[in-house]
């Protein structure tokens, strides 16, 4: 279970990021944190990732303060993909997906290596795992990014703004790809793009000036879109 | 309380400054400069043996003084700035006395009187007899000489050069470019005579100059022992024999044998390479441990506070944009008058010229490797740290597996620049008298007088261990261009 409780971020300079968020995100089918730019969602990822402080309020996973869980176990418990998926130039695919695996939890390189393998079979990019970053498409970058942060199994995953760069077409393969995908992960999409969250989520909540305005089932939301 | 801790830091340090001044009376080395460049006073022989007038005078009078002798050789220019550095006892490098002197230092009496002489080429005989007949014209003259500032104030006509010794003169008077020097006039017929240049003396004496030994003003002691020993020199003799030894040929013959002097090829090589070594030496360390310092460095001026990043920033700059030669001159000699300032003597910060000169490159190449490592890391997008972060990789791990990594591709070729622009600048630690590569080529020069065969022979040995790193450089930029990161790969 994931619990934003009354997360509130003033900057320094006094502009409020967010004011007194509270999202209860139950673990299964995914869920959708939608709202325009400005919203303040990239806020509530800073703090969801801990990237950032939060003023006042606090994230709770499984009932627990995330401040207070370590490094290890905090990034097993909440995976993060960036709209600009910070994939590492330097190194190929295979090891784009394997670095944290080996190196954070001690995994031995030939079962990092293989279920790193299986992973990009699953996504339908298998055989891409020797090539690097700037050989490959966006699609194709942004199935990598998800998979690489699938590998260490978090219990919920946040996708900021997936479909940012994406062409229609693209956006519904990545879609497809995603619905069918055998995880226990939850995913959770941080966008403002309507109707891919329609397309995946069942769940979400409308975000606007830094406050949660509507929460429920995607179709109902819908209809506070407008204002 | 507090008494007792002063008296005991008092006591030690009075033990200690004790300790220091007692090391330089008996049984410790009578410590001598003199330039090794200035034959036949003092000059390296065939077999790379100092040897000279000026040579053979200091071994003497250490040996009546009852102490070893260590003889140093220095650049002439700073031969009283390091005299009052404390790098050695006195001088005994034909210093001729002059008032200007005498405030600063203390002479001992002249161990020998010689005088100031014009030399022209042989050819010119009809055209100068006299100064008086080059005015409009240029001279040479080692620089900081007597020689110098009598020309320069009492014939304002005469356009006076300045060189580092007389192989360099001659070089320019055989080109034309000077139509006579002053020297000494023993000094000028037996180098004429040695590299087999007609030069001929033109006209009579200048004047007559006082050869004699300076010391520091506070050294009376010392100076008063050196006049001791120089008298009992002059009684018995011996200070005859070696003027006979020395000057008996140059003085009366003429420059009728001009073969120049052939060294052997193995030696040439040996004392090259070896000079060359030292030179290598020098740059490896500097440029091992000034990468070290550079990481650490070069990532305090990315990310460090404001405050300390300026601070920083602001050391760094000041090393990048002052000269080396004037770094290493600051060290080498400005370093003991620092202790000396601090209140401390001055052996404490007192460096050999080997330590001054790896010092100063290694602070240089910190100072320019912490800018390539700064600028590389800033070429690193920060999205790659928060990449690696959400992955679970701590602040170091990111550091080490993602930042770095790419972070050092960017550096390589400017890497590269500094590390052979360093190897290069190594030839500068021939001022502070480091034995390294130019400073052997100069010796062998001093006594062979081609200066354009040892000097390409210098560079030739540069630029073969330069050019291998250059093409390395440019192998390994490609290599890395190829793994992925271009597109067109």
């Amino acid at each position: 279970m994931l619990e934003i409780v009354n997360l509130t971020k003033v900057y320094k300079g006094g502009s409020v990021g967010i004011k007194d968020v509270s999202v209860t995100i139950p673990p299964g089918p995914p869920f959708a944190i939608l709202g325009t730019s400005g919203a303040g969602k990239t806020t509530l990822l800073q703090c969801l990732g801990r990237f950032l402080e939060p003023s006042s309020g606090s994230i709770r996973l499984d009932g627990k303060d995330i401040q207070a869980i370590s490094r290890e176990d905090f990034r097993r418990g909440l995976g993060i993909v960036f709209q600009q998926l910070n994939l590492f130039p330097h190194l190929p695919i295979i090891e784009n997906m394997t670095l944290s695996p080996r190196t954070v939890y001690g995994e031995s390189s030939s079962e990092a290596d293989r279920r790193a393998g299986e992973m990009l079979e699953q996504l339908g990019i298998g055989e891409l795992a020797d090539s690097f970053p700037s050989q490959i498409s966006g699609g194709q970058a942004q199935r990598v990014a998800i998979g690489r942060a699938l590998l260490l199994e978090p219990e919920y995953l946040l996708l900021d703004e997936p479909t940012s760069a994406l062409d229609k077409n693209t956006t519904e393969s990545l879609a497809s790809m995603l619905k069918d995908l055998r995880t226990k992960t939850t995913f959770v999409f941080v966008t403002h793009d309507l109707p891919f969250a329609r397309m995946l989520a069942e769940k979400a909540v409308l975000m606007k000036k830094g406050r949660v305005i509507a929460e429920g089932a995607v179709e109902e939301i819908e209809k506070n879109w407008a204002d | 309380m507090r008494l007792f801790w002063r008296q005991f830091i008092f006591t030690t340090l009075l033990l200690w400054m004790a300790a220091v001044t007692s090391a330089q009376d008996s049984g410790s080395p009578f410590r001598v400069a003199l330039t090794g460049k200035y034959p036949p006073m003092s000059f390296y022989s065939e077999e790379g043996e100092l040897t000279g007038y000026d040579v053979e005078v200091s071994k003497e009078i250490a040996r009546r003084l009852g102490r070893p002798v260590e003889i140093i050789t220095t650049e002439w220019a700073g031969i009283l700035a390091g005299l009052q550095a404390g790098r050695y006892d006195a001088i005994v490098g034909s210093m001729a006395v002059t008032p200007e002197r005498q405030e600063a230092v203390l002479f001992s009496e002249p161990y020998y009187i010689s005088g100031a002489q014009l030399f022209i080429r042989e050819e010119d005989r009809s055209l100068y007899s006299s100064l008086e007949d080059l005015n409009g014209k240029a001279i040479g003259a080692v620089t900081g000489t007597t020689y110098q500032h009598t020309v320069e104030s009492e014939y304002p006509e005469i356009d006076v050069r300045t060189y580092q010794g007389d192989p360099d003169i001659f070089q320019d008077m055989t080109a034309g470019r000077i139509d006579g020097f002053v020297t000494d006039k023993l000094v000028g017929l037996y180098n004429a005579k040695r590299a087999g240049k007609a030069f001929i003396p033109a006209g009579s004496l200048m004047y007559d100059e006082r050869i004699a030994i300076p010391v520091t003003k506070d050294n009376r002691q010392l100076l008063d022992q050196i006049n001791d020993a120089l008298r009992t020199m002059e009684n018995d003799g011996t200070l005859d024999d070696l003027k006979r030894k020395w000057f008996g040929d140059a003085a009366t013959t003429g420059a009728d044998s001009r073969q120049p002097v052939r060294l052997s090829t193995d030696m040439v090589m040996k004392r090259m390479l070896a000079g060359f070594a030292r030179t290598l030496f020098a740059a490896g360390v500097a440029i091992i441990i000034g990468f070290i310092l550079a990481i650490p460095f070069g990532v305090a001026l990315k990310s460090a506070p404001k405050g300390i990043r300026g601070a920083l920033q602001f050391l760094n700059d000041f090393v990048r944009g002052t000269p080396l030669l004037v770094q290493l001159l600051f060290v080498y000699a400005g370093a003991p008058q620092l202790g000396v300032a601090l209140g401390l003597p001055a052996e404490a910060f007192r460096l050999s010229p080997m330590q001054a000169g790896i010092l100063t490159l290694t602070i240089n190449a910190a100072a320019f490797m912490a800018e390539v490592v700064r600028s590389g890391l800033l070429a690193v997008p920060a999205g790659q740290t928060t990449g690696a972060l959400a992955l679970g990789l701590s602040r170091v791990q990111a550091f080490r597996y993602v930042v770095w990594p790419q972070a050092f591709r960017v550096m390589i070729p400017p890497l590269m620049n500094s590390i052979v622009a360093l190897l290069k600048d190594t030839a500068l630690l021939s001022v502070i008298s480091v034995a390294e590569v130019i400073t052997e080529a100069q010796k062998l020069i001093s006594i062979t007088y081609q200066p354009m065969k040892f000097y390409l022979f210098a560079a030739v040995l540069f630029f073969l261990v330069a050019w291998p790193l250059m093409k390395a450089s440019q192998r390994l930029e490609d290599r890395i261009r190829k793994r992925g990161y271009e597109e067109s790969a």
